[in-house]
């Protein structure tokens, strides 16, 4: 979820109410957008404000969101319509970007007067767009210039990495495109997006100097906003053309807002199957009709709202209303609602607007019947006994590491296939080196545990029923889960026959027979490890933890566990009640 | 005659044995106690006035290993010295030094300790020592001799040169001081009485018993013994029992509650496919959420099989590209099968709620739930799990709208959270429009965010084929637990604490 940071005299300023410092209050507005206050840092007159909605970038501002507020606070109903003079400058699309990087979109903005603040703010919405709507610059990415530098028109045209080089923005000396990538922090960061191409974007104007290198880097030369600049020269390119269009928009209201004019700029596509048209004018701030269809309106809400009704609620959500009648409200959307794709965005603005908390709830008693799973009442169960048996539960993760689920248990776990114990189920992107891969066996969570309660009084004695997760080829997911249970008794006299009989209870209660087969497994000591068996199939194992083990985990007292695969029980149970 | 337990006429023949005084460490020799037994029977023969206990503080003073070392050879600013004269009473340090047989890094602090002792000059230009006699031994190294093979000695010990040059060792950390409690037991003269009396016959008289045996109890020799009284108020070791962990416990509850509103569990693997978790949820393929650190995605394999579910991926995929016939615009953009196919760890519950719509089974009114476990790739911190459980749900019925929705989340509130007060904010998730924010107020707690919940968009009921209104919800169990448990730490969840979970009442 995006979080900006807007400048607190700014917000008070442009919503117009007077907040006199109260963040509950302020939350409070701020839920009309699906918006909260983070924090507040008083000191510096910084609220940060986290927008829920990942959809709507046209909240990532201080002016976008006070925008959407009007209506809410009484200000001003309906939609705030955005204008830009006509077209004022040109930009020639090179044919060859059509593979690399199609679209661009440009506005310009004249006779504006930036304070530190609202450069501030201009930049910390240009890099929320860049890195969410955008996707990290992949999608779109936004370049702003000093216009008084330029000389028009523009050519959006593609260079050679080694041959082409200009002075990047933050550095005083010429570099080609290619060391750009190597050099430059930009470079190094988004690279990778245009790294597989032979030739790179490039904008330039009419004398060949060099605005940016998109979606890397601008120019130090025209690409440098300061308090002293007054006109502006803002360009989107990207991949997507709806995207880059929103974009300029969201980027020019702000600074309309800001008591900027902008004006348009024409685009000229080459001949290409990509570009649906060969010339568009950008900024396009034309809003978009929807009709809304009243009798589903209140079948989804549940309200009786009149046509009427319906239509004094979009106002206040910031809609400008068309034609009226009974079944329909035709509504007109401004161009910064780029999230309405249905109907239900309209009818969610309506509940908004009305107060969710004024709708009265209702409970409806339905036919059906509550159930659990149906293994919880086995697995319940297991539990009890285990707590009879005077273990005390444990819950850990399941996402652990090689480390501990195979060298520290004494088992070769170096290649994943090698051996049916080792076969884990692996992530290939781990946030940290102890969460690698998910448990395939849940006896080391059990000693995991107890290694880390080395200072706390003995006997002890715990178990944890919990999934496991082992590769299956004939899986939807290739992989499958499993309910184990695994117990361990820790202290100075901790030996199997101890353990033995612990299983041989819970056996007993859970109404299944079993035998004991001797096994070898690294974890354990050998000669004093047994297979688990009900009905002749191997559900687990259980014996004495083998010292190279307790070494590993640095453990100074002996423990008997064991380790069952409870899942196989019932159905094996089950199995012999269906003969 | 006073009456005594056998432990006390134990140690009083003993005293007698031993010349009517001995230490607690020569009473352990001779009675076979452990010294706090000891120490509680004395105090007891003290308060009887048969027993005197003597205490005094004795100080120990122990050599440090760097102490031993230079007992035998001396420091190493008289070896520097000593080397110096050897080499004719003028030389280089780091000759000396070697000569000294001093590492080169105790030659530094043997030269400061030479001109602290005022016991040469030194010429830092030319790096040279001039000694011209034999310094005297100084308190320091008299006290290291005095050790001479022991491994400690007393402070009475010491003449007061000695003592004072205790200080100065213990600053150079060759030395340890540490004061010892010393306890001599001396029989009283009633004490001497009582054992011309006979006291101590008693133990071979009446018998006295400590444990009842099933011998003495078979035998019928309890009637001739005396039950020693125990001290009840005693403090007795700890009892540590089994019991269920207090989180599962809690979901265990939470599970019978919405079993009990009649709500039927789904289940289902961790691993999953991105089009259950994300796909048919309407959540496009190049959301932030499915980038790297927003989910978790399997190294080997990478691509699961969604085969079995063609029409509907199908129809996710148009109504993701152009909304279908759902009345949507869509994403607008190209829908990769493929992408749908990557295996990741689940995010969230609601996977499951999408599988039980798509199933053929599905019965309308129904309503399911799961708690599951789920997996987002956060650094673990006080208020983030990489693993969690999540409460979900859904309720399926045909006319189904946003004020059952509140109803819903009201009983949830009331039933599962015994909330005071409930409060709905708006709410954002790409699967549910319009969408709501359950707070729930709780005397003593304030307002607390509960859960999340909407009624699912046409574009996920209608690909999935549902024709009714579907409302999803989801519960924040563990604030709700943290919140009752009294804890602001979300990383007790998964608490590596043994005595914790011991200790944790019941609730």
């Amino acid at each position: 979820m995006p979080t900006i940071d807007v400048d607190y005299s700014q917000l008070e300023a442009l919503l117009g109410v007077s907040i006199g410092g109260d963040m509950e209050k302020l939350d409070d507005i701020l839920s009309f957008v699906k918006s909260e206050v983070k924090n507040y840092n008083k000191a510096e007159g910084v609220v940060s404000i986290e927008v829920k909605d990942t959809n709507r970038p046209d909240l990532w501002s201080v002016e976008g969101l006070t925008r959407a507020l009007r209506g809410y606070l009484n200000l001003e109903k309906g939609l705030k319509q955005y204008t830009s003079g006509d077209s004022a400058t040109v930009v020639n699309v090179d044919k060859r970007l059509s593979t690399i990087r199609p679209y661009i979109a440009c506005s310009l903005i004249k006779k504006i007067r930036l304070i530190d603040t609202t450069i501030r703010g201009l930049m910390n919405t240009q890099d929320k767009l860049d890195r969410t709507y955008g996707r990290n610059r992949q999608k779109t990415s936004i370049g702003i210039y000093d216009l008084d530098l330029i000389v028009p028109p523009l050519n959006y045209t593609v260079a050679k990495p080694s041959e082409f080089s200009f002075v990047p923005l933050g550095f005083s000396e010429k570099l080609t495109l290619a060391e750009i990538l190597e050099r430059h922090p930009k470079g190094v960061e988004y690279g990778h997006i245009v790294k597989k191409h032979t030739v790179y974007p490039i904008l330039l104007d009419s004398e060949q100097k060099v605005l940016s290198f998109p979606p890397i880097i601008n120019s130090n030369d025209l690409g440098k906003v300061t308090e002293e600049t007054q006109n502006l020269l803002v360009e989107v390119t990207g991949t997507v053309q709806q995207t880059v269009l929103n974009t300029l928009n969201f980027v020019t209201m702000a600074l309309i807002d800001r008591g900027g004019k902008a004006y348009a700029s024409t685009i000229n596509y080459p001949e290409d199957s990509v570009y649906a048209s060969r010339k568009t004018t950008t900024p396009d701030f034309s809003n978009k009709q929807w009709d809304l269809d009243v009798e589903y309106t209140n079948r989804l809400l549940g309200l009786q709202l009149t046509a009427k009704q319906i239509s004094e609620l979009l106002l206040t959500a910031g809609f400008n209303i068309g034609a009226v009648n009974e079944k329909k409200v035709e509504v007109l959307a401004p161009c910064y609602r780029t999230d309405i794709m249905h109907q239900v965005e309209l009818i969610e603005d309506v509940a908004i607007a009305y107060g969710y908390n004024n709708i009265e709830p209702l409970w409806r008693e339905l036919p059906t019947t509550g159930k659990a799973r149906p293994e919880q009442r086995l697995l319940d169960t297991a539990r009890e006994l285990m707590v009879g048996l005077g273990y005390q539960e444990i819950s850990t993760y399941t996402l652990t590491n090689p480390e501990s689920l195979f060298a520290k248990m004494n088992i070769d776990g170096s290649e994943p296939k090698n051996s049916e114990r080792a076969n884990r189920v692996e992530i290939s992107n781990p946030k940290i080196v102890t969460m690698t891969c998910l448990r395939n066996w849940l006896l080391p969570s059990v000693i995991e545990f107890l290694s880390n309660n080395q200072s706390v009084e003995f006997p002890q004695k715990v178990f944890e029923l919990g999934k496991i997760t082992v590769p299956d080829a004939a899986a939807e997911t290739r992989v499958r889960d499993e309910e184990w249970l695994a117990a361990a008794s820790s202290h100075m006299n901790a030996g199997f026959s101890e353990i033995k009989s612990v299983l041989d209870a819970f056996f007993t209660n859970m109404g299944a027979a079993w035998q004991i087969q001797a096994t070898s497994h690294p974890s354990f000591i050998e000669g004093r490890t047994g297979a688990v068996m009900v009905n002749n199939v191997d559900v687990g194992v259980l014996g004495e933890v083998s010292p190279l083990v307790l070494e590993a985990w640095k453990m100074e007292n002996p423990i008997a566990a064991l380790e069952i695969n409870i899942q196989k029980i019932i159905e094996v149970k089950q199995a012999l009640k269906r003969k | 005659m006073v009456e005594l337990r056998e432990n006390e006429i134990r140690i009083l023949a003993a005293l007698d044995k031993l010349d009517g005084k001995a230490s607690i460490e020569q009473l352990m020799l001779e009675v076979e106690l452990q010294d706090a037994a000891i120490m509680r029977s004395a105090l007891t023969l003290q308060e009887k006035n048969l027993v005197h206990i003597h205490a005094s503080i004795e100080t120990w003073i122990k050599l440090t290993n760097e102490g031993q070392i230079y007992a035998e050879s001396e420091l190493p600013e008289r070896r520097l010295i000593s080397a110096v004269l050897a080499l004719g009473g003028k030389a280089d340090l780091n000759e000396a030094a070697k000569k000294a047989g001093l590492e080169p890094s105790f030659s530094q602090i043997a030269l400061g300790w030479t001109q602290r002792k005022k016991w040469a000059t030194f010429d830092s230009k030319t790096s040279t020592l001039l000694v011209s006699l034999v310094p005297k031994e100084g308190s320091d190294e008299k006290l290291l001799h005095s050790f001479c093979n022991k491994e400690k000695v007393t402070m009475a010990e010491l003449s007061p040169e000695l003592k004072a040059a205790t200080g100065i060792l213990k600053k150079r950390t060759l030395l340890t001081v540490e004061d010892k409690t010393e306890r001599i037991l001396e029989i009283t003269k009633d004490g001497e009485k009582a054992i011309e009396e006979g006291a101590i016959n008693l133990i071979f008289g009446v018998k006295e018993v400590t444990q009842l045996t099933p011998e003495l109890i078979i035998k019928g020799e309890w009637r001739n013994a005396r039950f020693q009284k125990y001290n009840i108020e005693a403090p007795v070791a700890k009892t540590w029992l089994g019991k269920k962990h207090p989180y599962l416990s809690f979901l265990d509850e939470v599970r019978a509650k919405l079993v009990s509103l009649g709500f039927k569990e789904m289940t289902g693997a961790s691993v999953e496919t991105a089009f259950f978790n994300f796909d048919a949820l309407y959540t496009p393929q190049d959301h932030p959420a499915r980038e790297l650190d927003g989910i978790y995605f399997l190294k080997d394999p990478e691509y699961g099989d969604i085969n079995a579910y063609q029409t509907a991926v199908e129809n996710v995929g148009k109504t993701h590209e152009d909304g279908w016939k759902t009345g949507s615009t869509g994403w607008g953009y190209k829908y990769s099968k493929r992408e749908a196919e990557r295996l990741i760890l689940r995010g969230h519950g609601t996977c499951l709620s999408a599988r039980t719509l798509l199933s053929k089974n599905l019965e309308v009114p129904s309503k399911h739930f799961s708690i599951a476990r789920v997996y987002r790739p956060e650094v673990v911190d006080k208020t983030h799990l990489s693993e969690f459980n999540q409460v979900e749900g859904i309720v399926v019925d045909e006319k189904l709208n946003l004020r059952d929705l509140l109803g819903v989340l009201g009983k949830f509130a009331l039933e599962i959270a015994g909330a005071d007060k409930v409060r709905f904010k708006p709410d954002y998730f790409p699967f549910t429009e319009p969408s709501v924010e359950l707070s729930a107020y709780k005397e003593g707690y304030g307002w607390v965010e509960l859960g999340g919940s909407g009624i699912f968009r046409p574009e996920v009921t209608e690909p999935l084929g549902v024709k009714v209104p579907v409302i999803a919800w989801g519960l924040g169990v563990d604030r709700l637990f943290m919140m009752r448990a009294g804890m602001d730490d979300i990383r007790c969840i998964f608490s590596q604490d043994l005595d914790w979970l011991r200790k944790k009442e019941v609730t």
